[in-house]
This record gives C-alpha cells, sequence and structure tokens, in this order.
C-alpha cells in the first residue's frame, strides 16, 4: 500500500518488467512449439535425460511458456508466475551450466531449436548466462513489487489503473 | 457524540474497511492463483497431447522402405567388412562439405570392397526451408529413389544441387526433375515424392538417430565408434582415410 502521496513509480517499472518478460516467454515458446519433434531432440541434446523424458520435456515446454507469457501479458497473479518464471530461468542457467561444465558444445536451445552446433560455430555460455540472469532481474523485481499498470490483478483488487 | 467516541467509531471502521480489503485481496490472490496453475497444466496437456498425435500420425502412415537396412533405418552400399554410418540431413550445408570432401574416397573404399556404406538420411532442419520442411521430402524421396535402386544416385544429385539454408527448399517439382536426370523415371516414384509416401519414415529415421544419442549432421560413425575431428570439427579426409585403414587393420 503506497503510503506517499507523489505519484507512484513502482507500477509502471514493474508493468515495463511484466510485459518485457511476456514478451521474453512468448518469442521462447513461438520459436520452439512449430517443431516440437525439434524442440525434443534440443532438449535431448544436453544429455540430461532419455531421450522418451526428452521428448515429453520438449514438447511440453514451448505451451509452457507461451502460457506462462499470455498470463504476464494481462496480468493474472503476477507474484505467482512471476515465481514459477523464475524456477524456470533458474533451471534453463544450471542447463545452461551443466552443459558448459561438461564441455558439450550446444546452443543453448532459448531462442531457435538449438541442438548441437556445426563445426566452427562457436558457443555463447557466457552471453546466454547473462540473459538469463536480465530475464531473472525481471521475475525479481515483479517478485518483490507485483503491482502493476494495466494488470487483470489491478482491476480484480479494485485499483486505478 | 463526544469527540473521542467518534474518534473511536471512526478507528472501527477505518479497521473494518481494511479487514474487508484484506480479505477481498486474499481472495483474489487465491482464485487468480488457481487459474494460473488451472492454465498452465492445460498448455501443459495440450502440448503433452500435441506430441502423441504427432507420434501416432507420423507411426500410423509409416510406410518402411523395402530397401532399408538397420532396423530398416538405413541404405545400405556395398558389402564390405567395415561398417561406415552417416547420418546426413539433405539441407545441412556441412554434410554437403563432407559429401565434396570425401564422397570419393568412400566410393573408393566402397569398390574395393572394404566398407559397407549405410546412409542415414535424416531430417533435423525443416525449420531452415521455411515451412516446406525440404530435410524431410528430401530424406523421403531418397527412400523412393532406393525403392528404385538408385539411391546413391539421387543422394548425390540432390547434394549437387543443395539449395540455400533457410530458403524454401527444392520444389517436389524440382526433385523429381533431378530424379529423372539420373534415371529416376518411375511413375512410382514420381507419385511417392508427390503424396510424401515416406514422409513418417523419414520422421523415424530422426527418432532413432536422435536416440542413439547423436545430435548434429553429419555424424559418421565406423564401427560403432563416432569419428569426429579435433575440438568437435568435421573430420578430414586424412583423418577419415586414416581411421578406415586402421579399422581395416
Amino acid at each position: 500500500m503506497e503510503t506517499t502521496t507523489r505519484p507512484a513509480v513502482w507500477p509502471w517499472i514493474s508493468t515495463l518488467a511484466r510485459l518485457g518478460l511476456a514478451a521474453v516467454w512468448l518469442i521462447a515458446g513461438a520459436t520452439k512449439v512449430d517443431d516440437l519433434a525439434e524442440s525434443a531432440r534440443a532438449v535431448h541434446a544436453y544429455q540430461l535425460m532419455s531421450y522418451d523424458a526428452a521428448k515429453v520435456v520438449g514438447g511440453v515446454q514451448p505451451f509452457l511458456e507461451i502460457a506462462l507469457g499470455l498470463l504476464l501479458l494481462i496480468g493474472l497473479s503476477t507474484r505467482l508466475t512471476a515465481a514459477i518464471s523464475a524456477v524456470l530461468l533458474v533451471i534453463f542457467i544450471a542447463g545452461i551450466v551443466w552443459a558448459w561444465s561438461q564441455g558439450l558444445r550446444i546452443d543453448c536451445g532459448c531462442f531457435s531449436s538449438g541442438g548441437e552446433l556445426g563445426a566452427g560455430r562457436d558457443t555463447e555460455y557466457g552471453l546466454d548466462i547473462l540473459r538469463d540472469l536480465g530475464f531473472l532481474a525481471l521475475s525479481g523485481i515483479l517478485l518483490w513489487r507485483p503491482r502493476s499498470r494495466f494488470s487483470i490483478d489491478g482491476v480484480l483488487m479494485g485499483e486505478s489503473s | 457524540m463526544s469527540k473521542g467516541s467518534r474518534d473511536r467509531a471512526d478507528k472501527a471502521r477505518r479497521i473494518v474497511e481494511q479487514q474487508k480489503a484484506a480479505e477481498k485481496r486474499r481472495k483474489v490472490t487465491l482464485w487468480t492463483s488457481v487459474a494460473v496453475v488451472a492454465v498452465l497444466i492445460i498448455a501443459g496437456l495440450i502440448g503433452y497431447t500435441t506430441l502423441s498425435k504427432q507420434d501416432s500420425a507420423s507411426t500410423g502412415a509409416l510406410v518402411t522402405p523395402s530397401a532399408a537396412a538397420d532396423e530398416g533405418t538405413a541404405f545400405a552400399v556395398g558389402t564390405g567388412p567395415i561398417t561406415v554410418d552417416i547420418y546426413e540431413d539433405f539441407m545441412c550445408p556441412i554434410c554437403n562439405r563432407f559429401e565434396q570432401q570425401s564422397g570419393a574416397t568412400l566410393k573408393s573404399y566402397l569398390t574395393s570392397n572394404k566398407i559397407t556404406l549405410r546412409y542415414h538420411p535424416v531430417s533435423i532442419l525443416d525449420g531452415a526451408s521455411n515451412g516446406t520442411k525440404y530435410s524431410t521430402r528430401a530424406a523421403g524421396a531418397s527412400a523412393a529413389a532406393a525403392e528404385d535402386g538408385k539411391f546413391t544416385e539421387f543422394h548425390d544429385v540432390l547434394y549437387a544441387n543443395q539449395p540455400e539454408e533457410n530458403s524454401d527448399g527444392l520444389s517436389n517439382a524440382k526433385i523429381i526433375e533431378l530424379a529423372k536426370s539420373v534415371g529416376l523415371t518411375s511413375d512410382n516414384f514420381a507419385n511417392a515424392v508427390n503424396s510424401g509416401t515416406y514422409e513418417a519414415w523419414a520422421t523415424k529415421v530422426t527418432e532413432t538417430f536422435a536416440s542413439r544419442g547423436y545430435t548434429g549432421t553429419p555424424t559418421i560413425v565406423i564401427n560403432g565408434k563416432q569419428l569426429v575431428g579435433p575440438g568437435d570439427t568435421l573430420p578430414t579426409d586424412a583423418l577419415l582415410t586414416q581411421t578406415l585403414d586402421k579399422a581395416a587393420g
């Protein structure tokens, strides 16, 4: 609850964070959803699970990402969706760290369908992790200050938006 | 009413209002959380059913070419003692480079009957042909070519005319035209290309490839051992020759 009378800045910052994170999930999901088999192979490339398990994860993940993106876009239960986003991002970062530590030469499979890199292409694990940490920071802002403008939460709470 | 009791009444009303507001927030939080969880579960189920539908659709229409070896997922050329498995995607530029670099070497080993060459036409680059799924179409067409006994000829002509990655790929008409130039003139072949007879099979080959733990193309496997150059690069022709000679003993 705002105690000051000056115009609140945080709801606007949270709004930007919410829409930014929504865009991240929507783009991440949309680039994978048209080829689920490819998405499964990208998961399998991390060598963390059997091919059958990777198939399920690779098939379900794009849909979860799109759903999460839509929920953030409309601002429904922002704190919970931000928390789920943060958990997923931590898992992804752990996956990249794992691939890096094992010396696997894979594209992280985040914004394309990934898979193993061809000869002569460099992996970009450091950049991938930095980018994911940036997204994690967006989730952090929303966890800390979930109130934002133009959200269903705001409408349901009866706040002026 | 005294000033004191009015203040107390105000205070009581404020507390009640605050409690009501808090109660409302709790309710909203609860129900929106339930909605979020429900949406995510539904999304997961949609993903799972889409996946299983794709699986059953591809196995339902599966036509395995009778010429195929290795659990029906490869075309064998030659009968030599050393088995050389090559997993290739017709859209993959590095596969083409490998073909230009080492195609002649492999053919000479075939001629001297030292190797059995098994081609696995996989389709991992369907995303690189603007939605026309060139990798799958080309792999399916190669199965039709194998049925007519001309896999190698067709394979070579497709690589010689490889489309750019992220273009539309070759059209079915162009594939049939190229096939004619290497003597594949049967109606069977053209029909199989146009109706995608072996496309489900191409998906199965790709699944087998992935389930064996391979992720990139070309993957070259000699007597069950994957051959890569230093730093996971494409093996040079010299390295290939050396490895084959060593395997021959």
